[in-house]
């Protein structure tokens, strides 16, 4: 660990990039949807000479511009602010493995940045079919960054035997393309163009419910033909979910069940529950557009509209947030920790010292507590907080010294039969350093029970 | 196929008369206008209410009274599959039945709904939210975790702390001078069999009410001549409407039970000092307060019999309202009765946030 440490109080590092990332996902998967909308619809509305058509959807590319051009980009930045301050190992390791990846994803950027705000400023100026030329130049660009995109992702979870057979090597670039097309990029890569169409359907939807009452069979149709591009979409997606699923590996697909039957804190009952909400609010998605949207469209208002958005954003983040979750305890299955520790350095650590690489520890390193606190920072911090998400002081409450020891030994130890396993990376360090954590672990812990005010 | 389903139906309207409850409510209408939004309250709270019957019955193939009480409900929040989903839905579908249920009144309030003829509607209404809340604060005690059990003992201080009655309430209530697993099995019979048998015809006439005598106009729209109204039909349209607001808050019930899942707590020790800071639950609170402050102003139980006092007084006022206020078209009484609503609700507020910075 030479990198120095972000402590983001309550939320913790990790939720700083899970709310920008969210966030940022919700509007480039429309951007990436979105592209394939506005061309199809521009291309019907010429076919059938439709120039009212062509009015809402220059709307709506406004609209889209906007959210997609200034939201989606700023907060793509942010990412990159995020990952490098709150998970600098990872990022390394990801840009030493992509970083041709992503400069050809963002020669596509530029050209979706270009060519999104060409087809805003030259409605009516240039002919009809250069016109439509540009958006589909646009949707294919922005289908490339999310195909890249979409590589480096779904590598974090399966990299592959290809790529693992060289990690840590420094030999890992010789395996880019093996990496970038691992064996859950294609299952990966419908789901998400699945559920980028149907952002831009439910975004779409909301453009709609705001097309004026004066003209109410424009806007009847217009929300007819958007529920018509919604529901197929819908009823495909839970086949693109199961293949999907069924690609992960089986020791991350056991985390589904884990809380089934509990929500004890401590493990990863969170997908279980996660789950429910995308089963929820994806049938009630499907219920609305049905039921109001393509068969009573003029009930079909600003209010529903807006439901609609908002369930859809619960839905995408939730499936987001599973998928990170899947991922545990990991940052790139078999061969980074989500707290940074490489499995191949576990043995070199445990024997000459975690904190040897540390170079901010508080006072030197005089005191065992302090030494304890940088390990805590070190191999907790990205996962716990002391108070706040996945509190430390929680879950250790009641825990003696002795107990905690024992606690620290089972994790430092990390069998395959521990009940931790599959959830947390292994505690590296030398016996001192344990030691230490331990110590440090004791002055969180309050000295007598306090459950009350 | 299709003549077999005519068939059917036609065998079925015969002896039900369905045809004639359809045409009944094609018939129907509810009033359009800028405040339909608070139409749609009674029907979350229906709704609500219908959540928690189907729970209440999953929860009490499992749910033991007496002894066992604490360990069956941590084997439903932590062994049982999807046991914790089933307890957190129906715990976060009473506070929000509860909620839902205030908005209803305070907005039939200020609509003035509860004139004549819908004066039965107003007092029915008003007994379903207080058997509501003895549903809530009965089953807040199953569990028989630490908080549930001081929060019950000191509960139940208020009505025990009235002169004369208050003792033998105690006894009837408690069964005995200390709230233990006789209490709970009083307060298991009357939440899953006195208080539902109470409820549910009370909410048939209800809803029978509404039925008779339509949706209230507010005074506004009642001012605008009839053919400048609008309406739309209760069926299917009005009520597809309210389908898509149940599911709506069927979502934000899924949300709040899967994110804040029902914590389980310690379990109770009558032995152990009641934990600081034991307060009602929040419909409680506004109660609650009224009475810590009378109590603190004036000396022993001289200041909670004021307060008891001063608070039922305050439901009496306001069950009575629509006796104060039947139809006044001048605007005089129906402007004072909107003022005293408006004091209430701000009362409400007040002592229920009051309550809780004093905790």
């Amino acid at each position: 660990m030479n990198y120095p440490l972000w402590d983001v109080p309550m939320i913790g590092g990790g939720w700083v990039i899970g709310i920008t990332a969210i966030f940022h996902l919700l509007i480039s998967q429309f951007a990436v949807g979105g592209g394939l909308y506005l061309a199809l619809a521009e291309q019907k509305a010429l076919r059938e000479g439709r120039r009212d058509w062509l009015e809402v959807i220059r709307l709506h590319s406004r609209f889209f511009l906007i959210l997609t051009a200034v939201f989606g980009t700023v907060s793509g930045v942010g990412i990159w602010f995020a990952i490098g301050l709150a998970n600098p190992e990872g990022t390394s390791a990801l840009i030493h493995n992509f970083v041709f990846a992503w400069a050809i994803e963002w020669v596509f950027f530029l050209v979706e940045l270009a060519t999104v705000a060409v087809y805003y400023y030259t409605w009516g100026r240039i002919s009809d079919r250069l016109h439509l030329q540009v958006g589909w130049l646009y949707a294919v660009a922005s289908f490339f960054t999310l195909f890249i995109i979409n590589g480096i992702l779904s590598f974090k979870l399966t990299p592959g035997s290809e790529w693992l057979a060289v990690a840590g090597s420094g030999q890992e670039a010789s395996r880019f393309w093996e990496a970038m097309f691992n064996p859950g990029f294609w299952p990966s890569l419908f789901l998400r163009m699945g559920i980028c169409s149907s952002l831009a359907g439910v975004w779409a939807l909301a453009t709609c419910s705001r097309i004026s009452n004066d003209k109410p069979k424009l806007k009847e149709e217009f929300i007819q033909w958007t529920a018509k591009w919604l529901l197929p979409l819908f009823m495909t997606m839970p086949f693109l979910l199961a293949w999907y699923v069924h690609q992960i590996p089986e020791a991350q697909r056991v985390l589904f069940t884990l809380g089934v039957n509990t929500v004890a804190p401590g493990v990863f009952t969170m997908v279980t529950r996660m789950v429910v909400i995308i089963l929820v609010s994806s049938i009630t998605i499907m219920g609305v557009v049905y039921f109001i949207a393509l068969r009573s469209p003029s009930d079909f208002k600003i209010p529903q509209a807006v439901v609609i958005v908002f369930l859809a954003l619960t839905l995408v983040g939730s499936l987001e947030y599973t998928r990170e979750m899947l991922r545990k305890p990991f940052i790139i299955a078999e061969h980074l920790y989500s707290n940074g520790v490489r499995t191949k350095a576990i043995e070199r650590v445990n024997k000459d010292g975690y904190l040897k690489d540390t170079l901010w520890i508080r006072g030197g390193s005089k005191t065992s507590v302090a030494r304890g606190e940088a390990m805590y920072r070190g191999q907790c911090m990205s996962c716990h907080t002391v108070d706040g998400y996945r509190p430390t002081r929680t879950l250790l409450a009641g825990r003696d010294r002795a107990a905690i020891g024992s606690f620290l030994k089972v994790l430092h130890e990390h069998k395959p039969d521990s009940p931790y396993y599959r959830f947390m990376p292994p505690l590296v360090g030398t016996d001192d350093e344990v030691q230490a954590l331990g110590d440090y672990l004791e002055t969180l812990v309050p000295k007598t029970e306090n459950s009350f005010k | 196929m299709k003549s077999k389903i005519d068939a059917l139906w036609k065998w079925l309207d015969e002896r039900l008369d369905l045809s004639q409850i359809i045409a009944f409510a094609q018939h129907k209408t509810v009033p359009q206008h800028k405040y339909s939004f608070w139409y749609y309250w009674g029907g979350i709270s229906l709704f609500l209410f219908l959540v928690q019957a189907l729970t209440g019955v999953l929860l009490l193939i499992y749910y033991r009274p007496g002894p066992e009480a604490f360990d069956s409900v941590r084997q439903i929040t932590y062994e049982i599959n999807f046991g914790w989903l089933i307890r957190s839905l129906h715990a976060w579908a009473a506070n929000l039945m509860v909620a839902s249920i205030f908005v209803h009144m305070f907005s039939v309030y200020f609509m003035k709904a509860y004139r004549a003829p819908r004066e039965f509607g107003w007092w029915s209404g008003m007994l379903l939210l207080m058997i509501s809340t003895v549903f809530g604060f009965s089953g807040y005690l199953l569990p028989m975790n630490e908080l549930s059990y001081f929060a019950t003992k000191v509960g139940l201080e208020i009505p025990t702390s009235m002169p004369i009655i208050g003792p033998l309430i105690g006894d009837i209530v408690r069964a005995g001078p200390e709230v233990s697993e006789y209490t709970l099995q009083r307060f298991f019979a009357l939440h899953v069999v006195v208080l539902p048998a109470l409820f549910v015809p009370i909410l048939v006439f209800h809803l029978w009410l509404v039925q008779r005598n339509g949706m209230a106009l507010p005074p506004s729209e009642e001012a605008r001549p009839v053919q400048e109204r609008k309406t739309i039909p209760f069926f299917p349209n009005f009520f597809m409407k309210d389908l898509a607001v149940w599911l709506i808050t069927l979502n934000v019930l899924a949300l709040l039970a899967v994110c804040f899942p029902w914590d389980l707590g310690v379990q109770a020790d009558a032995l152990k000092p009641a934990p600081l800071g034991i307060h009602p639950e929040w419909y409680f609170m506004s109660a609650f307060q009224i009475l810590k402050v009378f109590g603190n102003l004036l000396p022993g139980d001289l200041g909670e019999a004021m307060g008891v006092g001063i608070f039922t007084l305050g439901i009496i006022l306001w069950m009575l309202i629509p006796l104060y206020d039947p139809d006044s078209r001048s605007g005089e009484r129906a402007r004072h009765a909107t003022y005293f609503g408006l004091l209430v609700l701000a009362g409400v507020i007040v002592l229920t946030i009051w309550g809780y910075a004093a905790l």
